[in-house]
């Protein structure tokens, strides 16, 4: 099977609430002195994609699409045993999901037929998640969403997709090629990379393309939507910490609380 | 044109996202100075179109058979063309799970542009304007909609529903679509659910990572009965295995908005405040004085929740 | 008559054909040698130590005299003690009594006469065989009456205590009948030979005497013989294994017993099987005496864990002797001690490698198993992979903190080494120290005694990135190895020479490991720095408390690198009285359960190691008790809150303890 899985390179969202800041020229968040990390659920996506190899073979090629320092996004996906890996250099500070699309739709065309594509279901900055629908009509195919797993089905053209939905799951058949996005799930964990795999994987080779060999236009980073405001709100919320000199005060005091607001409704 | 459409999923029927969803609605409808059109897909009864039809001024039912189940490409196909049929300026959806995998989808193939998770939704400059949470719910984003229609999905039943007015008029149609063969569902698991759905439940009992495993939620339900509340948890909690998915609140969860959320053993990382920022009432009991998840409490109680829950629900119970 | 001068014994008397003997002791040896022979050939098959085990032999010496011949370890505890130096002395008397025969028969130099005979000979060899007796009969006692847990039953030891008592009791019995059937004059002299000899002359004809004698006497050269063939293949051997392992040991205090791999050639990385340890390890497995001491002293094994360093040793000892062992098997899960849920349950503490009286190394083998189920394997519990995770992602294991490297330092005027160039000390605040809230009351309250002291220093603030401390002890060293060559960078482009940590892993990281990256600097944990302040006259204490205080030694501290006093010093400055010791304390210390990366698991609730320390410090009825390491503030706390009773028992650091004895307006009282 043959797997392509996109992984996006965002600022670490366990940066401490104080250290977070916005530079509100740029209207993105100023990165200071956090690292940054993969989207975990690209990182869900990436480890969807081992499993589905592990069980049935393929080949999997990562995918980003950033600055530079999204190559050791790549590297750790090479180190985790991904087969290739393609980074596209893209400056535009912040695009929109459509133009995101575009460059990935126009990248997997370059690198050729594919059963499906994964991406993860939102980033951890903005959350927007549109970019796997957005990519599934950018090259015609359908879209499956929330999955937490998939494999191929018996009939060889098809897969068969596990997806979380608002009461339970489902599981969703579907030709390929397809773009399927990926939730968090307890079996699709990240793993840990071996660190022989972590030593090799700086010699993997790995693509490197430019906006302009893909034929995507940097003027349309914002076309689709643009950041008209970024702001941190100020909260008020004083918390009232439950006293008394027995710990079975205490409970009473919050059990009061507590019917109060119950009784309320 | 400067329509809103609306757009309800038929078999939900008019819950309270659908509520909120109408009011938005027409709150937007009115900036723009256009019409509330709502369009009802999949099967529905006759008292939800009459409970639409008492707040939009048009209501599109769309009773293609082929609507009777949910799968995403033949609702897309059937969106697109109720959206070309009515050609709106905005289309609104709500937070479920069908609402935010079509969206983006739907605006492409209108040409227009799509946003989510939205708080608010207004107009400036003739363009649709969204305001959402971004960052793990650290920062505040206004997002400018260049292109149109905007189809927006919104933080329903944090919205206030619409006032009922003269009633609209009802269309019944069939589109016509050819069902989409690439894609079928081949099995459906629907979670036994006692009571409400966890974003309609108005009390929630939520457990976190503190509580080291599946056994001590058990305890948990046992005080969520006594007070008739649903069962939630962090999204650590799930990951581990110990609770469903489907509990999962925050971020990438459910989002609730309850009267009362009550956390237990829970940080409270940006990333679960998410989804849990439009509960009236947020208590929780945490052994950690410097949980941040205080910092959004009403009232908390700084214990180690193995000595708390049992004499919780026995006081409760009392009550 | 009698003239002491003359004093001797006819050797051989009554014995023909004693030729048998000598004859008899070519395949002895043989056999002996062969089994010793056996065990090397084993240890050659061992990899090469990176560090020389044969440099400084004054050294080694010293350490043979004191542990292999005073066995000073084995005192520890009174009963083995006394038990096990009265056979060991009573067989050093024996052989050097067998040997003086021997100069004296077979090479003919006279010196078996006079009064060294009777005084030496006979009196001092006749009471330390008969202490020999005393000292097998106390360890029958212990093994087949007390039967304490940490012994190892076997077959073996039982007719190893049973063949000593046969040799020593046919050997007074050989005397006995000899002195009484040839009416020996200096009989008495012999104390336990002659009341044999009394005994026998009141039943027994001198015929009689003279043919049990003869039986005897062949009955106790085969006994000795056969055992000295036999011992060599027995645990016995420690004798020789032991000593060996002792002079070969490690000089570096117990912190600094981690070797470093070489990515370029190690393979796998990592232990797993037999082939991966070294001659020294191999060694260490052949020494082992089965006390089972270093089991008894581990913190996790008396929680009622799996993990059993004596185990470990002893199944790895039996796997590399079976014959054409396979060196390249895997030994994970051999045995359930060797299994990989026991290795994930070392606290590193270290309490084992001090415990043990033959100075076998049993924490690092476990170290070096999870370096291979960490970087070989990439299989290890959540809770570290996320902690390794996020000391690669963002420098320090607190993944969710809400502080950041600066935050403790609010309102207090503190430098980074990129303002202050002239700084002289650099504090490392440590991840612990600033990220975790309580400690950070630690790091301000050691702040501010810097300030009062008058200590030019300077913080790193952003700049501090973990040491490593966790990833190493973990199993990651490569992770450990980028970090140390990244601090290191920062440290030299800083200048840095002078280093005082607020924490003991930090320090001990700095102190031991960092010089093989070419990081050297003068290092100490902030208890010694103070002290040094406070002996300097540069602090002192305005109100010491009248608190009754213990203090917990940090194994990192403590029995890693031998610092105990300087913590108490402080405690002691800093309250009006000597601080109460806990029963085990210093190098006996009993570990707070979080080292080895141990703090970022959770353990099952009647297996917490922090709690068994905690109920220990609660027992000893002090109102605060007094730790020195962020990891010990934190278990502690955790473990009090957990098992106190009504009283509020405090945990402070020595430093919170000093910081509160000064006079100052507006004191911030710490952890009140």
């Amino acid at each position: 099977m043959n797997i392509l899985v996109c992984l996006k390179q965002i600022l670490d969202p366990q940066i401490p609430a104080r250290d977070f800041r916005i530079d509100s020229a740029k209207r993105e968040a100023d990165r200071g002195s956090a690292a940054l990390v993969t989207n975990i659920f690209c990182e869900n996506a990436l480890e969807t994609a081992l499993q589905v190899r592990e069980a049935h073979g393929g080949k999997i090629t990562a995918i980003s699409c950033g600055s530079e320092t999204a190559e050791e996004v790549l590297r750790k996906a090479l180190a985790l045993r991904a087969d290739e890996a393609v980074l596209i250099a893209s400056p535009a500070a912040n695009p929109d999901p459509l133009f995101v699309a575009k460059t990935l739709a126009a990248a997997i065309r370059k690198i050729g037929s594919f059963d499906v594509v994964l991406v993860g279901r939102e980033a951890g900055d903005w959350g927007a998640g549109q970019t796997g629908g957005l990519l599934a009509e950018e090259l015609g195919v359908p879209c499956i969403s929330f999955a937490e797993s998939f494999e191929p089905a018996s009939d060889p053209a098809k897969v068969r997709v596990k997806r979380q939905t608002d009461s339970g799951w489902e599981v969703v058949e579907s030709t390929t090629p397809l773009v399927v996005t990926i939730t968090n799930h307890e079996h699709n964990v990240p793993r840990i990379p071996k660190t022989r795999d972590v030593m090799q994987s700086y010699k993997k080779p790995l693509t490197k393309w430019t906006l302009a060999d893909l034929g995507v236009d940097p003027q349309t980073a914002n076309s689709y939507y643009a950041v008209a405001d970024l702001f941190i709100p100020q909260k008020e919320t004083r918390c009232e910490f439950i006293s008394g000199d027995t710990l079975d005060a205490k409970i009473d005091a919050f059990a009061n609380r507590m019917t109060e607001v119950v009784h309320s409704i | 044109m400067a329509d809103v459409i609306t757009l309800v999923w038929g078999p939900a029927g008019v819950d309270r996202a659908a509520q909120g969803l109408l009011g938005a609605g027409r709150r937007l409808a009115e900036s723009l100075g256009g019409k509330l059109r709502a369009a009802v897909l999949g099967a529905t009864d006759d008292a939800s179109i009459a409970a639409i039809q008492s707040v939009a001024d048009t209501v599109l039912v769309v009773e293609d058979e082929v609507l009777g189940e949910y799968q995403p490409e033949n609702y897309l196909t059937a969106l697109v063309a109720v959206c070309k049929k009515l050609s709106p300026s905005a289309v609104l959806l709500g937070n479920d799970t069908a609402s935010q995998e079509l969206a983006a989808r739907l605006a492409h193939r209108l040409g227009g542009s799509a946003a989510g998770d939205a708080v608010d939704v207004s107009v400036a400059d003739g363009r649709l304007q969204v305001t959402r949470g971004v960052y793990g719910g650290k920062a505040t984003a206004k997002i400018a909609l260049a292109r149109s229609p905007g189809v927006v999905w919104v933080r329903a039943r944090a919205m206030a529903p619409a006032v009922a007015r003269a009633p609209g008029e009802v269309e019944r149609i069939k589109l016509g679509i050819a069902p989409d063969a690439r894609v079928r569902v081949v099995s459906r698991n629907v979670e036994a659910k006692s009571g409400a759905r966890l974003e309609d439940a108005r009390l929630i009992v939520s457990g976190g990572r503190g509580l080291g495993g599946p056994e001590p939620f058990k305890q948990l339900q046992t005080l969520a009965d006594a007070i008739g509340a649903q069962m939630a948890a962090s999204r650590a909690a799930c990951d581990a295995g110990w609770v469903p998915p489907s509990w999962q609140v925050g971020q990438t969860g459910k989002k609730v908005a309850p009267e009362l959320y009550l956390a237990i053993a829970i940080s409270g990382a940006s990333q679960h405040i998410m989804g849990i920022a439009d509960s009236k009432v947020i208590c929780a009991i945490n052994r950690d004085p410097d949980a941040p998840i205080f910092k959004h409490c009403r009232f908390g109680l700084v214990e180690d929740y193995q000595k708390v829950v049992g004499p919780l629900v026995e006081k409760l119970k009392q009550h | 008559m009698n003239d002491p001068q003359q004093a001797t014994r006819e050797v051989f008397w009554n014995i023909h054909h004693a030729w048998v003997m000598y004859a008899l002791l070519v395949p002895t040896v043989a056999v002996a040698v062969y089994g010793l022979y056996r065990r090397v050939r084993v240890w050659r098959r061992g990899q090469p130590e990176t560090e020389s085990r044969w440099d400084r032999p004054q050294e080694r010496i010293v350490l043979v005299l004191k542990h292999a011949l005073l066995q000073l370890r084995t005192w520890r505890k009174l009963y083995p003690g006394v038990m096990h130096a009265m056979i060991f002395w009573g067989f050093i008397v024996l052989t050097l009594a067998t040997t003086v025969v021997m100069i004296d028969y077979d090479f003919r130099i006279p010196i078996m006469r006079g009064y060294f005979y009777l005084v030496f000979q006979s009196f001092l060899t006749d009471i330390f065989g008969a202490l020999v007796i005393v000292g097998i009969g106390m360890a029958a006692v212990r093994r087949w009456i007390a039967r304490p847990k940490t012994l190892v039953y076997t077959r073996e030891a039982s007719v190893i205590l049973c063949v000593i008592a046969a040799i020593l009791f046919s050997g007074f019995l050989v005397e006995g009948w000899r002195i009484a059937a040839t009416d020996d004059p200096w009989g008495a002299w012999s104390p336990v030979g002659y009341l044999f000899a009394r005994a026998s002359g009141q039943l027994m004809s001198v015929e009689a005497m003279r043919t049990a004698h003869v039986t005897t006497w062949w009955t106790h050269l085969l006994l000795a013989f056969g055992f000295l063939a036999w011992a060599p293949y027995t645990k016995m051997a420690h004798v020789i294994r032991a000593t060996l392992n002792i002079y070969t040991s490690r000089l570096a205090p117990i912190g600094a017993n981690l070797r470093k791999v070489d990515f370029e050639s190690e393979e796998p990385l990592g232990i797993h099987s037999l082939a991966g340890f070294t001659w020294k390890d191999l060694l260490d497995f052949d020494a082992c005496t089965e006390c089972g001491r270093c089991t008894a002293v581990c913190p996790a094994n008396h929680v009622g864990k799996q993990l059993s360093p004596r185990d470990i040793i002893l199944d790895l000892q039996r796997l590399s002797h079976s014959e054409n062992a396979d060196f390249s098997k895997s030994y994970l899960g051999a045995t359930p001690a060797l299994s990989a849920d026991a290795m994930w349950e070392c606290t590193t503490c270290g309490a084992c490698v001090d415990a043990c009286p033959v100075s076998i190394e049993q924490m690092p083998k476990i170290v070096d198993t999870r370096r291979y189920l960490v970087m070989e394997d990439a299989e290890f519990p959540d809770t570290m992979q996320q902690a390794l995770t996020s000391v690669e992602t963002r420098g320090h294991p607190f993944r969710g903190t809400a502080f950041s490297r600066v935050d403790w330092a609010q309102g207090l005027t503190i430098s980074t080494m990129a303002e202050a160039r002239d700084a002289e000390v650099l504090l490392w605040v440590g991840c612990g120290g600033a990220l975790v809230e309580r400690n950070q009351q630690v790091v301000r309250a050691l702040a501010q005694l810097l300030t009062k002291a008058g200590v030019k220093f300077a913080i790193l603030g952003r700049e501090e990135k973990c040491t490593g401390d966790p990833a190493r002890r973990i199993g990651n060293e490569f992770l450990f190895q980028q970090l140390a060559q990244e601090n290191v960078a920062t440290l030299d482009r800083y200048q840095v020479k002078k280093i005082v940590t607020s924490c003991p892993h930090c320090f001990n990281t700095f102190r031991n490991e960092y010089p093989q990256f070419g990081g050297r600097y003068e290092v100490n944990h902030h208890s010694e720095y103070l002290a040094e302040l406070v002996r300097a006259g540069k602090l002192s204490a305005d109100m010491p408390t009248d608190k009754k205080v213990t203090f917990h030694d940090p194994c990192y501290l403590g029995r890693h690198n031998g610092v105990y006093d300087a913590p108490r010093e402080l405690v002691q400055l800093s309250t009006k009285s000597t601080p109460i010791e806990m029963t085990q304390n210093r190098s006996n210390g009993f570990c707070c359960g979080g080292g080895g990366g141990m703090s970022f698991i959770d353990e099952p609730p009647d297996k917490r190691v922090n709690q068994a320390r905690a109920k220990q410090a609660l027992e000893t009825g002090a109102d605060i008790v007094a730790v020195g390491c962020p990891f010990c503030m934190t278990m502690l706390e955790d473990g009090i809150n957990a098992t106190k009773g009504d009283r509020e028992t405090k945990v402070m650091d020595v430093a919170e303890l000093l910081w509160q004895a000064q006079a100052k307006d507006g004191q911030q009282k710490a952890g009140q």
